[in-house]
């Protein structure tokens, strides 16, 4: 079961947007268009594990849908083009669990996604991979419930493809999410990772290397 | 020096001045009259005297007598006169006296006349008058007599040091009144000047509302009423220039904020298509999307050009155009777009002759059609009358609430936002149009009522 996100955005582009790449990373989308639609659609359909709400509105704003959600359990990510420290601070304040502050960039869309989902503890326990199980909670990766072995940052490394199926990560992002900001290694090491985890688990026709970019997990 | 001071000291100065010449010129007359007067009196006094002596020394036989018995003669006859004014002079010698003086011999030639002649001089500091004449003789006798007049008038002289004195005393106190009379007036006249400046320094530190009180109609009060409407009307201005930036800063806001969600899609389109396997027809729908936004963004940029070559208003060219020709060139300019839309588009004018920018006319005609064309449906009519000076474009379209009309023609309010998104609005139209009318010095009138469509009306002033 994919986490169920739903996207109450009013432009249509970015609603679109949005829905398009966290569909393809593997989360089911519900885009809303209008405030006062989404009381509606949360007596439709249950289930929902995130909001991504644009403030300003038609209809309801985001401010007044915050209660709404809070009310049906779902934790919200703002998405505003209002970047003044005041609407932040207000919109954390009033219990959001992020801010996304527009224009944004994809990965920073996801990677915010993905930390929310993390903390509210609603994340998949499970991620598939081809024939490979990825237990988030027991650090493991299993191919017919035998486990393969993988050092620390091969698993991590792995995690973070697995989780934004589909999307191209530099080097230099990889490294900053894997090893962290601080680590002063050379883009190497994620060449030489990834050839281990190619190799480890068999993922050559999986793990795409793209041009000019980066790493891609395709499925 | 503060003016109040220098008044004060110039008109002390002036007031010293006058006083101490017109006490001078006083005490001078004064004594010189005084002296003239007793001068006068004793040269009668002397005349008489001599005349009476020469009767008598026409008579008597002095040449017979001898020099102690003639003496003696001529003192008695001195003594008869006067007990101590006279000295008689024989031949220039001393010959009797009845004064207290001695005579010091000196410039006695003065007095060789028959008229007395007055002379003055001091002596061991008595101030001493000397009237003396020759003593009229018949040719008979070869002597000559002189009779002189010695008085002491230091009296007079005493008398003016006295009245100097006193001059003094009450110039003093004059002045010392007068200049602090004069002090006080000065300074109670010129608080009114310094009320100006007190007050012209709290404006310039930004206390735009303080005024001056008017507390006379003199000529600084006059100054004070000026102060105060020149205060007025920078107090106006830098109200509407604050108001102006006001409105620049909102503009640039609004400009800011309008111009992030086509960028937030730009942005995002294109980094999904760098970055996230999308299928080919997701791709086609990210490009799609990254052209129209682009298109956004220039119709945008375009407007707001516009706009900003309206306020700088300097390339408006007014001419006398008909409005029919206006009219005809719109609707000719619109109707592909009407025929897409499947909207009718009706015009009616007469033959007024307007004084206009042929250019900026179309582009507000244009914009307040395209307005009605998104409010309109399909088969939906839109009418456009110019009758007299008043230009009408009416919609049966979807109208507009009656609390939103005041803040339609703001730059970038949309009713419905999403909507007149989706109908490629950016929401600069109305903000367009009304600083066109306002070029043109023509106002614009809203009637509108949802569900029954809207009215809108450029009247032009009836000068034209």
């Amino acid at each position: 079961m994919a986490n169920r996100i739903l996207v109450v955005e009013d432009d249509t582009a970015i609603s679109e947007l949005i829905c398009m790449n966290l569909e393809v990373t593997g989360y089911e989308v519900v885009p809303v268009l209008d405030g006062n639609e989404v009381e509606g659609t949360l007596e439709k359909e249950e289930n929902f594990d995130l909001a991504l709400l644009d403030i300003m509105l038609p209809g309801k704003d985001g401010f007044e849908l915050l209660g709404v959600m809070k009310e049906h359990g779902i934790p919200v990510i703002y998405i505003t083009a209002k970047a003044d420290v005041n609407s932040k601070i207000k919109g954390l304040r009033s219990g959001a669990e992020d801010y996304i502050v527009k224009p944004f960039e994809v990965l920073e869309l996801l990677v915010r996604v993905e930390k929310v989902l993390e903390r509210t503890g609603k994340q998949k326990e499970i991620i598939q991979v081809k024939d490979l199980e990825i237990h988030l909670s027991e650090h493991k990766v299993t191919r017919n419930g035998q486990t393969v072995s993988l050092k620390p940052m091969e698993y991590d490394l792995l995690v973070l493809l697995a989780k934004n199926k589909n999307v191209a990560f530099t080097r230099e992002q990889m490294l900053n999410e894997v090893w962290g900001s601080n680590y002063l290694g050379e883009t190497r090491t994620i060449d030489v990772h990834i050839g281990q985890l190619r190799r480890k688990l068999d993922l050559s026709d999986v793990i795409k290397t793209i041009p000019k970019i980066g790493y891609r997990l395709e499925e | 020096m503060k003016l109040w001071q220098k008044i004060s000291l110039l008109t002390a100065a002036i007031l010293l001045i006058s006083m101490v010449v017109y006490g001078g010129i006083t005490v001078y007359e004064t004594s010189n009259y005084n002296i003239r007067q007793t001068s006068s009196a004793a040269s009668r006094q002397v005349r008489a005297t001599a005349y009476a002596l020469g009767q008598s020394l026409e008579n008597a036989a002095t040449e017979e007598m001898s020099d102690t018995a003639r003496k003696a003669y001529l003192q008695f006859l001195l003594r008869r006169y006067s007990s101590r004014d006279y000295m008689l002079l024989q031949d220039w010698q001393l010959a009797a006296n009845t004064t207290n003086f001695e005579l010091t011999g000196n410039r006695l030639e003065q007095f060789d006349s028959y008229e007395p002649v007055a002379a003055f001089q001091q002596k061991n500091g008595r101030h001493l008058m000397i009237v003396g004449q020759k003593i009229p003789l018949s040719d008979s006798k070869n002597t000559s007599y002189q009779l002189l007049l010695v008085r002491d008038i230091s009296e007079i002289y005493n008398n003016v040091l006295t009245q100097i004195g006193m001059f003094l005393i009450i110039l003093g106190a004059i002045v010392a009144v007068a200049i602090n009379a004069v002090f006080w007036m000065i300074r109670r006249m010129l608080k009114p000047l310094r009320d100006l400046r007190e007050t012209a320094g709290a404006i310039s530190q930004g206390q735009l509302d303080r005024r001056v009180r008017v507390r006379s109609n003199d000529e600084v009060g006059a100054l004070s009423v000026s102060f105060n409407q020149m205060a007025d009307q920078i107090e106006c201005q830098m109200e509407e220039l604050a108001q102006v930036s006001e409105r620049r800063k909102q503009l640039l806001g609004s400009l800011a904020h309008e111009l992030k969600t086509p960028m937030t899609s730009i942005i995002g389109y294109s980094d999904t298509l760098l970055h996230v396997r999308i299928n080919e027809e997701q791709q086609k729908k990210a490009l799609t999307h990254i052209n129209n936004e682009c298109r956004r963004l220039e119709r945008l940029s375009g407007k707001m050009m516009n706009l900003l070559e309206l306020y700088n208003n300097e390339t408006i060219h007014m001419e006398k155009h008909p409005v029919r020709q206006l009219i005809g060139k719109v609707a000719e300019l619109e109707k592909y777009h009407l025929k897409e839309q499947g909207i009718t588009l009706e015009t009616r004018s007469d033959d007024t002759v307007l004084l206009m920018d042929m250019d900026l006319m179309e582009s507000l005609l244009v914009n307040l059609i395209d307005n009605a064309m998104k409010a309109s449906k399909e088969g939906d009519t839109i009418y456009v009358e110019a009758a007299g000076t008043c230009i009408l474009v009416e919609d049966h379209g979807r109208g507009i609430p009656a609390e939103e009309i005041p803040k339609i023609t703001e730059a970038f309010y949309m009713v419905d936002k999403s909507r007149s998104k989706k109908a490629g609005g950016i929401g600069l139209g109305l903000a367009l149009c009304t600083q066109i009318v306002k070029l043109h010095g023509a106002k614009m009138e809203i009637k509108s009522k949802p569900g029954v469509g809207t009215q809108i009306r450029v009247i032009f002033s009836e000068e034209q």
